[in-house]
C-alpha cells in the first residue's frame, strides 16, 4: 500500500510494478547493428539492460550515482578539514577560498561535512534496501511458496506494519530502540523493518504468479524438492520487479533519514548528516546571507534522490516498457 | 457480502490492536519514562507518585487494558507535560489537520488529474515530456526542501502570512494559512497522480469500448471526458483515498517547517520532550484512521468487483 503525505510519500506503490500491462500494440525499435534473429534468446534481464541503456535520463541518473559512489569513497580523502572540528573562532563564514562551502555555527567546514554526509546516506540507503531486500525476498517467498497458515501469518505481520504512517513508525522504532541517539545502526534497522513488508508482499504475488507455471510443475514432477524450486525455477523468473523496486528503496531510505534527522530523531547529534545539517543551518534563515548553510546541503540530497529516482525510474520502464 | 465485510473488519481490528499493544510497549514497558537520567535526578518516592498518578505501577497487561477501555470512552488519560486532557489536545489539532488534509487533496486532484489527461491524451507531445519531467523532479524532491523554500521565499510575502503566526493582532484566514503547507504537501502527490492517471488512461484509451464510442461519432470531448476518465480514475481514487489516511494521521514534517497548529506538529513537540501519552494517542489516531480508509476501499472494491470477494 502506498502511504502518500509528507515523506512517506517516497515509499512508491508496489502494486504500479504489477499493474496489468497494457496489450502491445506498437513494435519496440529495432536496434541498429544488431539482427534481431541472430541477437538469439535473451534473458530478462538482458532486456532490462538492453532498454534501460536507451533511456537518456536513467543513463544520466546512473553516471550521477556513480560519480557519487566514486566521491563518497574517495570523499575522506579529499575533505579538506576534518568534519568534526569545531573553530569557534571562524564561525558562520560564508564561502570563500579556505572554506568551499563556509563554515557553520560552530566554525565547522561544510564542504566536509557534506563529503561525510554523502558516504552516510549511501551506505545507509543501500544497507536499508540490501536489508529489506533479503527480509521480503525470503518471507515473501516463503509466504508464496507454502501458502496456508504461513502465508496468512506472514502477511498479517505485513499488515500491521504497513497500518503505521511510515515516519511515526520510524520514530517511535528509533526511539525504543534507541533512546540516547547513541548510533546509527537503530535508523537503518527501524528502515528495514519499515520497508521489508512492501517488498515481501510483491515477492509473495510474484511466487504465487508463476508458482503454476508449467515448468514449475515439471520440476515438481520430477522430484525436485521444495528449496530447489524455489530457488532455481521461481525466484529467477519472479524476481526482476522485485529488484527493481528494492532499487527505488534506496532514495527513499536516504530521504527518510534526512526527514528523521531533520526532526532531531536518528543520528547523533553533530554527526555530519544532511538533514540535520539542513535543520540546524535553516535555524539561521533570518540572518542575511546565511542560506548557504540549509541550501547546500537541500541541493546535495536533491541531487542524489533524483539521480537515483532517474535510475529507478529507467529500470521500471525497462521491465515494462508497454506503460511507457 | 457481508461475510467478506465481517472478515474484514475482524482482521482490520486485530490489526488496530495488535499495532496499539506495540506502541504502548514501546513507549510505556521499554524505558522508564520517571527514571533519573544525566543531569536530571528523581528521588524514588517522587518516581512512584508519578507512576501512581499515571497508573504505571500496576501490571502492564492491565495498564493495556485500562487504556483501551478508556480509549473508547474518548479518554487518552493527561499528558506528562502539563497534565492537560490529551483528548482536548487532540480535538484542537485534529481539525487543523483535516482542513490541511482537503486543501492538500483537492489540490493532487486538480493538478495531478488534470496534468495526467493532457499527458495521455497527447501522448509523447511537448506536454507530455514536460509532465514526466515535473513528475520526476516533483518525486524526486524530499519534502523538507519544498517546505523551506517555501517558507524561506514565500512566507510573509504577498498575503501569505509569517511563520510561526503573530500572537497578537487578527488570526490569518484558515484558507490562506493553509495553503503553502497544503501546495507542500501536493507536489509529490499530485506528481504521483498525473503518473497514475496518465499510465490508467493510456491503457484505457486501447480499449474497445473507446474505439466504439469514437465510431458512433462522439465527440473527442465526450469520449475522452465521460467514457475514458469514468474507466481510468479508479486508480487514482484508491491512491489518494490512502492518502487522506496517510495525511490525518500528521503531516508531521510539513506541519513542523510551517508551525501548522495540527497533529503533526502536536506529534514533533510532544516527541522532543518525551510526553509519551500524546505521542501514543496520536500514533492509535493514526493507525486507526489508516486502517479504516483502507478498510473502506477493500470494501468498495468488494463490491464493485465480486472477484474480490470470492478470493
Amino acid at each position: 500500500m502506498t502511504i502518500p503525505g509528507d515523506p512517506s510519500d517516497l515509499r512508491l506503490p508496489a502494486e504500479t510494478l504489477l499493474a496489468e500491462p497494457a496489450p502491445e500494440d506498437e513494435f519496440l525499435p529495432v536496434e541498429e547493428g544488431v539482427d534481431p534473429i541472430k541477437r538469439g534468446p535473451s534473458s530478462q534481464f538482458a532486456d532490462i539492460r538492453r532498454r534501460f541503456k536507451r533511456n537518456k535520463l536513467a543513463m544520466i541518473g546512473l553516471a550521477v550515482v556513480g560519480l557519487l559512489i566514486i566521491l563518497a569513497i574517495v570523499g575522506p580523502l579529499i575533505a579538506p578539514y576534518d568534519p568534526y572540528e569545531q573553530n569557534l573562532l571562524n564561525t558562520l563564514q560564508a564561502p570563500s577560498a579556505d572554506h568551499l562551502l563556509g563554515t557553520d555555527e560552530l566554525g565547522r567546514d561544510l564542504f566536509s561535512g557534506m563529503l561525510y554526509g554523502l558516504g552516510l546516506a549511501l551506505m545507509v540507503g543501500i544497507g536499508v534496501m540490501l536489508g529489506s531486500l533479503f527480509l521480503g525476498l525470503l518471507l515473501g517467498a516463503i509466504a508464496g511458496y507454502l501458502g496456508g497458515a504461513t502465508d496468512s501469518v506472514i502477511m498479517r505481520i505485513t499488515d500491521i506494519f504497513l497500518a503505521f504512517p511510515y515516519l511515526i513508525g520510524a520514530i517511535i522504532l528509533i526511539r525504543t530502540l534507541d533512546p540516547g541517539r547513541q548510533s546509527i545502526f537503530p535508523v537503518v534497522f527501524a528502515l528495514i523493518l519499515l520497508a521489508w513488508p512492501t517488498t515481501g508482499r510483491l515477492m509473495r504475488g510474484q511466487v504465487l504468479a508463476t508458482r503454476e507455471a508449467e515448468y514449475v510443475e515439471a520440476a515438481r514432477s520430477i522430484g525436485a524438492g521444495g528449496p530447489r524450486i524455489v530457488l532455481r525455477h521461481i525466484l529467477p523468473n519472479s524476481v526482476a520487479p522485485v529488484l527493481v523496486y528494492a532499487f527505488t528503496g534506496i532514495g527513499v531510505a536516504i530521504v527518510s533519514m534526512a526527514g528523521l534527522s531533520f526532526l532531531g530523531v536518528g543520528v547523533p547529534p553533530d554527526t555530519p548528516e544532511w538533514g540535520r545539517m539542513i535543520s540546524q543551518g535553516f535555524k539561521f534563515f533570518t540572518v542575511p546571507g546565511s542560506s548557504y548553510l540549509w541550501v547546500f546541503p537541500s541541493i546535495a540530497i536533491v541531487i542524489t534522490t533524483l539521480a537515483f529516482a532517474f535510475v529507478a525510474d529507467g529500470l521500471r520502464d525497462s521491465l515494462d516498457p508497454k506503460l511507457r | 457480502m457481508g461475510k467478506f465485510v465481517i472478515r474484514r473488519v475482524a482482521q482490520a481490528i486485530l490489526v488496530i490492536i495488535t499495532a496499539m499493544l506495540l506502541i504502548f510497549l514501546a513507549l510505556f514497558a521499554l524505558g522508564d519514562p520517571f527514571a533519573s537520567s544525566g543531569d536530571k535526578t528523581v528521588p524514588p518516592d517522587t518516581q512512584a507518585a508519578l507512576r501512581a498518578k499515571f497508573g504505571l505501577d500496576k501490571p502492564l497487561p492491565v495498564q493495556f487494558l485500562v487504556y483501551l477501555k478508556n480509549m473508547f470512552t474518548g479518554d487518552f488519560g493527561i499528558d506528562f507535560d502539563q497534565r492537560r486532557q490529551v483528548s482536548d489536545m487532540l480535538s484542537q489539532a485534529i481539525p487543523a489537520t483535516v482542513r490541511l488534509t482537503v486543501v492538500a487533496i483537492l489540490l493532487d486532484i486538480l493538478i495531478g488529474v488534470l496534468a495526467g489527461i493532457i499527458a495521455a491524451v497527447w501522448r509523447y507531445s511537448f506536454w507530455d515530456v514536460l509532465v514526466t519531467l515535473l513528475t520526476t523532479f516533483a518525486i524526486g524532491i524530499p519534502v523538507f526542501v519544498i517546505g523551506l523554500s517555501l517558507r524561506a521565499n514565500v512566507s510573509g510575502e504577498l498575503f501569505f502570512p509569517t511563520v510561526p503566526r503573530s500572537a497578537f493582532g487578527d488570526q490569518p484566514f484558515w484558507l490562506i494559512e493553509v495553503l503553502l503547507p497544503a501546495f507542500t504537501l501536493a507536489v509529490a502527490d499530485a506528481a504521483f497522480v498525473a503518473r497514475l492517471m496518465r499510465g490508467s488512461m493510456l491503457e484505457v484509451l486501447r480499449a474497445d469500448y473507446i474505439r466504439t464510442a469514437r465510431a458512433k461519432g462522439l465527440s473527442e470531448r465526450t469520449v475522452i471526458g465521460k467514457h475514458a476518465l469514468r474507466n481510468s480514475i479508479i486508480p487514482v481514487v484508491t491512491y489518494l483515498g490512502i492518502g487522506i489516511g496517510a495525511l490525518l494521521g500528521g503531516a508531521i514534517i510539513t506541519e513542523t517547517i510551517f508551525q501548522y497548529p495540527g497533529v503533526g506538529l502536536l506529534l514533533y513537540k510532544s516527541i522532543l520532550n518525551n510526553n509519551n501519552p500524546v505521542i501514543m494517542a496520536i500514533t492509535a489516531f493514526g493507525v486507526i484512521v489508516f486502517v479504516a480508509i483502507s478498510l473502506m476501499i477493500d470494501i468498495l472494491y468488494a463490491y464493485l468487483d465480486p472477484r474480490i470477494r470470492l478470493s
